[in-house]
């Protein structure tokens, strides 16, 4: 397919990348959606924080003609995410890679620290225990995804670590498959996670940090962590949150 | 109301040594007789009710008449039938339960394909899962493998790792999920799943 070549959505949106306060409609919506039992993360989490997300729209136009695109979600799973997307027809995969990854070196630190002692232990290094993790987390098919969306994820995770991930994301993605991805210009002061309320609307829900933020990327070291890519869009929120969408 | 005074002499009562204590620290006295108690005066109106919230207890929905496999007990190898299964325990194998409801406690640990009508789940997950009806991811949840169901329900908090998949509601899931299977492979190649092939290494 010749994603370069598709006719541009109608521009309904607000600015591109304004993270202006959503209509009320959507903030009625992501109420009424705020789960009536809390859990662990909504407990935390003030209802109504969404922003209008224009390389979303972007993103679920680029994969409008892809019929049962395969959709793999980064985050925490979420009933308003996999609804979304089911009732579009995809297939949507979700694999929460922070939380997996802050497990994986929690149990790495277990193994070395109940090993016998006197006895050696193999001490690996973090881009070595980045690529153990990806090959047993991300272990999907060459070419088998359409879109990714990795959130701020790559903000959060140690710099060693995202070339590996980054590697294996290209290598799963389809010819021609999306990642949208958010950059934080600056710490964010809040861990925060995502899940899509409409097509251009995504909740931002605080929950309890796992993971100190580790790295602000400049625009040149994204277009560098992209490389690969053929093509990107980014858009500049009024928040300094940067959305980009790479296409393979 | 509270106190009379009548001129006649208050019984004696221990003072709190000198230095002060707190009223928690303050011991019976030795001889308790010489107290006098009078019967607590009935308030005009109740006191305000305080309701003490409850402890965060971890409970699993009920399913009545159902088998179950309590915690304590581990089972290898496979279930199949048509009961309703409640699963409390540790379990390693196969799950076959036709149209039955299959539910994992919260205690539940379970490394095996699930195959059933429908599936609730509140403890850990292995393995993937159909069910013709409908499966439920609670809040404290932990799924690893891929969810095969006509409708599907995800509390916040549930972790999955995987995929989810919807098929037609009424459609025996391994029938339509194996013709399902065999057209993906050739249409495109489906990730596998990711928890099966990583914990069979």
């Amino acid at each position: 397919m010749n994603w370069m070549a598709k006719a541009r959505p109608s521009n309904t949106a607000t600015t591109p990348g304004s993270s202006a306060k959503a209509p009320a409609s959507a903030a009625a919506a992501a109420r009424s959606r705020a789960p009536e039992k809390p859990g662990p993360t909504a407990s935390v989490a003030p209802a109504g924080n969404v922003r209008i997300s224009n390389a979303l729209k972007e993103f679920l136009w680029l994969l409008s003609d892809v019929p049962r695109a395969r959709i793999l979600d980064l985050g925490p799973v979420w009933q308003s995410t996999v609804t979304f997307f089911i009732e579009k027809g995809y297939r949507v995969s979700s694999e929460d890679m922070l939380r997996e990854w802050k497990d994986f070196l929690t149990t790495e630190e277990e193994r070395l620290r109940m090993a016998p002692v006197g006895e050696e232990v193999e001490r690996r290094s973090l881009p070595a225990l980045a690529e153990k993790f990806i090959d047993t987390a991300l272990n999907y098919p060459e070419n088998s995804v359409h879109g990714v969306l990795i959130w701020d994820l790559l903000d959060y995770f140690d710099p060693a670590v995202v070339p590996a991930l980054m590697n294996r994301l290209y290598n799963m993605l389809h010819p021609g498959g999306t990642v949208l991805a958010l950059f934080h210009s600056r710490p964010a002061e809040r861990f925060h996670r995502y899940r899509i309320l409409d097509g251009q609307t995504v909740e931002l829900l605080s929950a309890p940090t796992l993971a100190v933020h580790a790295h602000v990327f400049q625009n040149r070291e994204i277009l560098d962590l992209f490389g690969k890519f053929r093509s990107s869009k980014t858009f500049v929120g009024r928040d300094q949150v940067r959305e980009a969408l790479f296409i393979k | 109301m509270w106190h009379k005074n009548d001129g006649k002499p208050s019984p004696e009562v221990p003072q709190p040594p000198v230095g002060g204590t707190t009223k928690s620290q303050v011991m019976p006295p030795e001889t308790p007789a010489a107290l006098t108690v009078e019967p607590a005066p009935i308030a005009p109106t109740p006191a305000p009710r305080v309701t003490i919230p409850e402890p965060v207890v971890a409970t699993a929905p009920a399913v009545n008449g159902a088998s179950r496999i309590q915690a304590g007990l581990k089972i290898h190898g496979e279930i199949s039938g048509n009961s309703d299964l409640y699963i409390d325990g540790e379990l390693q194998g196969k799950i076959r339960l036709g149209g039955a409801r299959v539910v994992i406690g919260p205690n539940g640990k379970v490394q095996a394909d699930i195959d059933a009508g429908a599936v609730t789940i509140e403890g850990s997950v292995q393995g993937n899962i159909k069910a013709s009806e409908s499966v439920r991811l609670g809040a404290g949840s932990r799924v690893q493998g891929s969810v095969v169901t006509p409708r599907i329900g995800i509390d916040d908090g549930a972790r999955l790792r995987g995929k989810v998949e919807m098929v037609k509601a009424g459609s025996t899931p391994s029938a339509s999920t194996a013709a399902a299977a065999a057209a993906r492979a050739t249409e495109t190649e489906a990730p596998r799943p990711i928890a099966a092939s990583a914990k069979a290494e």
